[in-house]
C-alpha cells in the first residue's frame, strides 16, 4: 500500500498578538495509507483540528509540507472532502440540493446529478426527505446530509472533524454504525478527529494519539479489533481490556508530556 | 416522532392564546372608537379640533364614491414603486460589490457618511430646481430617501455570510463565480429582503412629504389640501388611508418574502 496523504515535518504556529506566537502543531510527520481509517485522538487544543485544516488546504503550514499523492497541498483541496462538526449545510438548499452541490460544481448535468444524489441520499437512509430544508431536520439527520453531500462529490480522502461530537449519545452510536457500514462498502481513506477513545477504537484502523501545546504525535497505535465491528462490542471483556491498556498508554504519554513541560507535581502525589 | 405527538396539544394551546389576544385587540380598538364617539358626540371636544367618527365616515364615503380616493392611492403608490424599484436596482448590486470588494466600499464610504444624515425632505429644494414639480421629482425624492438604506442593508447582509459555508463550498469545488451565485447571494438574500421591507415604509414617508410640499394629487396632497380647506374629516380620511395602504404594502412584501425564501419559513414558525 502507498501513502495517499502525508505530512512531512509540519509546524503550524499562529501569531495571536499580545499572547505572542502559539505553536498549534510542531514537527509532525504522518503517512496515511490508501483506504485506511485513521483517528486523530487527543484533548482539545492538541492541534488535531489544525492538522485537518492543513490536509483540507484551509490553512498552510508555517514550515514543512502536507501532500496528497506526493503533490503538495497549497490551496483548498476538493479531493480532500471535509465533514464539519457543525454540518455547514446550505440552509437555502433542500437535502437534494445540498447533496447535488459538489456534482454541480463538477459540471455534472441536471439529470445525472439527480440520479447520483439519490444514490447517496439512499445510502445515508434519508430517502423520503429529499425536499426538506436542513432546518427541518434533526442534528443526526443533518450530519447524514453532510456525509451524503461529501460522498456524492467523491473526494479521494474524507476528513471528518469531530462530526458526531454535537450529537446525543444514542444518535452518535447510530452514526458510528452507519459510518462503519459505509466505510466497509467504499473503503474511502478517512482521517477522523475525535476526543473519544471509544469512538477511535470502534472506527479506526490506526489511532494517532496527540498531545497538546505544542501539538505532537505521542503514539501511533494499530487497532487490533477485527472487522466487521459493531457498537455492541464495546461491552465485551476483550474490548474493555484493550481500552484499559490503551488508556494507560495515553495517560503515560500525557504524564510524560507534563514532565517535559516542567509540570510540578503537588506533594500529595 | 415525539414532536408529532406533542404538536396538537401545543397547537391548541397556542390557538386559545391567539384567540384571546385577538379579542383583546378588538376590545382595545372598540374602546378607543367608543371614547372618540362619546367625546365628540357629547361636545367634550369641539369639531374644529376633532371631527366625529360619523363625519369621517361620511367624508370617506364621498371620496370613495367619486373615485378620487383610489386615484390618490394609486398615484402615490406608483411614485413609491418607481422610486423604490430604482433605488433597489442601483443599491443592491452596489451593496454586494461593496461587501465583497473593499475598494468599492472605500469609494462609497465618504458619500454614504455625508448623505445618510440628510432626510429626504432636504432634497426638495434642489429636486424642484432640477426636475420641476412633476412625477420625476417625486420619484427622485423617494429614491434619495431610500437608496442608502437598501445599500447599507445589502452591504451588511453580504458581509455576514458564514465563513464556514464559504469553506464548505470551496471544499466541494466551487470557484469564485459559484461562491458568489450559490453562497454569498442566497445567504445575503434574507437580510436584503428585510432591508427592503424596512425601506419600503421609509419610501412611503418620503412620497408623502414630497406630495405635501408640491403636488396636485396623491395622498400627501390630499391631506394638505384638506387642511387648507379646513376639512378636518378629510384629513383624517387621508391619514387612515395612508396607514391602510402602507399596511397592505407590508403584507404584500411579507407574502413575496415567504415565496422567495422557502427555507426561512421553518425559522419563523
Amino acid at each position: 500500500m502507498a501513502a495517499i496523504l502525508t505530512a512531512r515535518h509540519v509546524t503550524k504556529s499562529y501569531d495571536t498578538g499580545r499572547a505572542g506566537r502559539v505553536v498549534a502543531v510542531q514537527d509532525l510527520s504522518l503517512d496515511i495509507e490508501e483506504g485506511e481509517f485513521v483517528c486523530l485522538f487527543g484533548a482539545s487544543g492538541c492541534g488535531k483540528s489544525t492538522m485537518l485544516g492543513l490536509f483540507a488546504g484551509f490553512i498552510q503550514p508555517t514550515s514543512g509540507e502536507v501532500a496528497l499523492r506526493n503533490v503538495p497541498i497549497t490551496g483548498i483541496e476538493p479531493r480532500c472532502g471535509v465533514v464539519f462538526q457543525s454540518y455547514a449545510l446550505f440552509p437555502w438548499r433542500t437535502v437534494r440540493g445540498n447533496v447535488e452541490f459538489g456534482l454541480k460544481m463538477q459540471g455534472v448535468g441536471r439529470a445525472a446529478r439527480r440520479v447520483r444524489a439519490q444514490e447517496f441520499i439512499d445510502l445515508v437512509k434519508l430517502t423520503g426527505f429529499e425536499d426538506r430544508y436542513p432546518i427541518e431536520l434533526s442534528g443526526g439527520m443533518q450530519q447524514r446530509v453532510t456525509l451524503a453531500r461529501i460522498l456524492a462529490a467523491s473526494p479521494e480522502v474524507l476528513l471528518m472533524d469531530e462530526p458526531f461530537a454535537a450529537l446525543d449519545a444514542m444518535t452518535r452510536q447510530v452514526m458510528q454504525e452507519e459510518l462503519l457500514r459505509i466505510h466497509a462498502g467504499n473503503h474511502k481513506t478517512t482521517v477522523f478527529i475525535t476526543h473519544s477513545l471509544d469512538e477511535a477504537l470502534i472506527l479506526s484502523d490506526r489511532i494517532v494519539v496527540m498531545s497538546a501545546r505544542p501539538g505532537r504525535i505521542k503514539a501511533v497505535v494499530t487497532n487490533p479489533l477485527s472487522r466487521p465491528r459493531h457498537v455492541a462490542m464495546q461491552i465485551t471483556p476483550d474490548y474493555l481490556a484493550l481500552k484499559a491498556s490503551l488508556w494507560q498508554l495515553v495517560e503515560a504519554e500525557l504524564a510524560h508530556q507534563d514532565e517535559t513541560s516542567q509540570f510540578v507535581p503537588s506533594p500529595a502525589d | 416522532m415525539t414532536a408529532a405527538v406533542a404538536a396538537p396539544a401545543r397547537l391548541t394551546l397556542r390557538m386559545t392564546m391567539n384567540t384571546w389576544l385577538l379579542a383583546i385587540n378588538f376590545a382595545a380598538v372598540a374602546m378607543v372608537l367608543g371614547l372618540w364617539w362619546l367625546a365628540t358626540g357629547r361636545g367634550w371636544i369641539a369639531p374644529i379640533f376633532l371631527p366625529s367618527p360619523g363625519d369621517v365616515l361620511d367624508a370617506a364615503r364621498i371620496k370613495i364614491a367619486n373615485g378620487n380616493l383610489l386615484t390618490d392611492v394609486l398615484v402615490s403608490a406608483r411614485r413609491v414603486f418607481l422610486g423604490f424599484a430604482l433605488a433597489a436596482t442601483v443599491s443592491i448590486p452596489l451593496g454586494v460589490v461593496m461587501g465583497v470588494w473593499r475598494p468599492a466600499k472605500a469609494i462609497m464610504d465618504p458619500f454614504v457618511s455625508l448623505l445618510r444624515p440628510l432626510p429626504s425632505i432636504t432634497w426638495i429644494p434642489l429636486s424642484i430646481l432640477w426636475l420641476g414639480i412633476g412625477e420625476l421629482q417625486k420619484v427622485a425624492i423617494v429614491f434619495m430617501g431610500s437608496w442608502i438604506y437598501i445599500l447599507l442593508y445589502t452591504y451588511e447582509s453580504t458581509r455576514r455570510v458564514d465563513p464556514l459555508l464559504l469553506r464548505a463550498a470551496r471544499n466541494l469545488g466551487a470557484g469564485d463565480g459559484a461562491v458568489m451565485w450559490e453562497v454569498i447571494l442566497p445567504s445575503a438574500l434574507p437580510g436584503i429582503i428585510s432591508g427592503l421591507k424596512v425601506t419600503l415604509a421609509i419610501s412611503w414617508s418620503c412620497v408623502l412629504t414630497a406630495e405635501m410640499i408640491a403636488a396636485q394629487n396623491g395622498l400627501g396632497a390630499l391631506i394638505w389640501q384638506a387642511k387648507d380647506w379646513g376639512n378636518l374629516p378629510l384629513v383624517l380620511v387621508g391619514m387612515l388611508c395612508i396607514s391602510l395602504t402602507v399596511l397592505l404594502a407590508d403584507w404584500l412584501a411579507l407574502r413575496l418574502e415567504r415565496l422567495l425564501l422557502p427555507w426561512e419559513r421553518g425559522r419563523r414558525g
